[in-house]
């Protein structure tokens, strides 16, 4: 009964923090499932990428655990896989694959003196970077593609979110797996995995540590390239929707551009979020290698709150003049005189 | 077949919004959820000729309706009568629906959990009766009944008289006919 009422249904955001942190973490983690994925295939960087993986996973059920934990009834929660046109649906089924086969190749990075039995089984693994980075990719898409289906909110109603967040979402991927490339397992550590024969051990130590300056490299310039693009898509979307016919996007993108959430958006996003992240990965250093990547980490997280609460509905003819008028901050007097039966 | 729909005579409604409080009696809804508020519009128009738009608001029961094909539970579903209602208990509260509906007809207390929306009282139409905000409607603004039938009230009204429907663009067809307040016949 403590919970404050709100009458104005313009104004209501009915999907808040949790969302915005569910979209944050969900393109995140798929975005490092795609990525090492893709990175695996390609330069065999499963070593240096393992954690990242492991990082991937737990944003992913983080993320789930909000969704849950957010909902009005959570404990008929399983009901979510009964329908087959429901976009939420398809996105828990995705978020569960995506989560199994990025465990299940995480598995194959264990210790490896564990000797687990499936260790032999590299095609098992291979597979499973195939399927992760599959469903990463979806997972990263149908973030976006979730928010963008609503026609009752024409601010998010637009082919170009769905991009922005693929965008953003694989450039917080790249900045995390920079972050934690290479942090376990230890240099050391895979020196020991290869064997104790000291020249194969030097020889190995040198290709590894290559590996290790190179897979870095890859990964900011893949960076210094998604946060162009994204500094390209997010200037289209806000743009777009400033241009658009439809009041109420223009309305909210003007917000954005001049309004009350332009500090936000041009020195929050645009700026430190984006440009001086670029400028750093150019200067290289400790900015390059710390800063630059939780600098676009907090882009990322920014985005998706300053998108979630762009929910604005367009109103009826006169509701908004309807909805002001009504009493604000009556809820105990209104619900005091409530019968005891 | 049945089609249910209401006519919705603006060139009647007095904006007293008896409707909205018979409504909260007969659904018993919570403190702060309104299915059918009146808004009004004015005053337009140039001193003498001014008017005050009354717009009484309900859910559209779209022939389309965006929010049953998003909810992932089925709970939010349409019945073969056309009409659109929530099952409770199987309602996760996931408030995909709320944010689909561009007519804001949907909304959840923070309580309960579960969506709730106008579901044309089908307790009462399934027993012959007129919903509870037609049936207090004094002036007969509202004006409910089959649209499949050529005899009944709303036919006659939306094949003869010119009427109006939000946000047809949006493609959700909906069943809640308006006749503006300085309308006529066709």
């Amino acid at each position: 009964m403590s919970h404050k009422m709100d009458t104005n249904k313009l104004e209501k955001h009915y999907w808040i923090w949790p969302i915005a942190w569910y979209l944050f973490l969900g393109g995140l983690g798929g975005g490092i499932l795609f990525a090492a994925g893709i990175l695996d295939m390609v330069f065999h960087a499963g070593y240096i990428l393992a954690l990242g993986v492991l990082f991937a996973v737990a944003c992913l059920g983080i993320g789930s655990m909000l969704l849950i934990f957010e909902l009005g009834q959570p404990k008929v929660f399983l009901r979510v896989f009964l329908s087959a046109t429901a976009i939420i649906k398809w996105g828990a089924c995705l978020l569960i694959l995506a989560m199994g086969f990025g465990f299940i190749y995480f598995l194959f990075w264990l210790p490896p003196e564990w000797n687990l039995f499936w260790y032999p089984w590299l095609w098992i693994r291979d597979l499973c970077a195939v399927l992760m980075a599959l469903f990463g990719l979806c997972v990263v898409v149908y973030t976006g593609v979730l928010l963008s289906t609503m026609k009752a909110k024409p601010f998010w109603n637009t082919p170009v979110l769905p991009v922005l967040f693929t965008v953003s979402a694989l450039s917080t991927a790249t900045a995390a797996l920079a972050l934690l490339a290479g942090m376990w397992p230890s240099y050391e550590y895979i020196l020991a995995m290869i064997g104790s024969d000291a020249m194969a051990q030097a020889m190995a130590g040198e290709v590894l540590h290559a590996n290790k300056e190179v897979m870095m490299e890859i990964l900011h310039i893949a960076d210094k390239i998604l946060v162009i693009a994204e500094i390209v898509v997010l200037l289209l979307y806000v743009l777009t929707t400033r241009a658009s016919g439809n009041l109420t996007a223009k309305a909210v993108a003007l917000e954005w551009i001049s309004g009350k959430k332009a500090l936000l958006f041009w020195v929050g996003m645009m700026l430190c979020g984006l440009t001086i992240p670029f400028l750093l990965y150019q200067l290289g250093g400790v900015g390059a290698e710390y800063v630059a990547p939780v600098l676009v980490l907090a882009a990322g997280l920014l985005l998706r709150f300053m998108i979630v609460y762009s929910d604005r509905r367009r109103s009826m003819p006169g509701e908004e003049q309807y909805y002001r008028r009504l009493p604000k901050g009556d809820e105990r007097f209104l619900q005091g005189w409530k019968a005891p039966y | 077949m049945t089609r249910y729909a209401m006519v919705m005579d603006q060139r009647r409604c007095i904006g007293c919004q008896s409707c909205t409080v018979a409504c909260r009696t007969w659904n018993e809804l919570p403190m702060d959820i309104i299915y059918n508020p009146v808004v009004s519009e004015g005053v337009l128009g140039e001193f003498p000729e001014v008017h005050q738009t009354f717009t009484p608001l309900i859910c559209m029961h779209c022939d389309n309706p965006p929010c049953t094909i998003c909810c992932p539970c089925k709970a939010s579903q349409q019945d073969e009568d056309g009409i659109v209602w929530v099952d409770e208990t199987k309602c996760m509260g996931c408030k995909v629906c709320v944010n689909s509906c561009p007519y804001g007809a949907r909304d959840v207390n923070h309580d309960e959990g579960f969506v709730r929306k106008c579901t044309f009282c089908k307790d009462r139409v399934r027993e012959g009766e007129q919903p509870y905000c037609v049936a207090t409607c004094h002036q007969k603004a509202r004006i409910f009944g089959d649209l499949d039938d050529p005899e009944s009230d709303v036919s006659k009204l939306v094949n003869r008289l010119v009427t109006e429907r939000f946000f047809e663009e949006l493609g959700t067809d909906p069943q809640v006919y308006y006749i503006p307040d300085l309308g006529g016949v066709k």
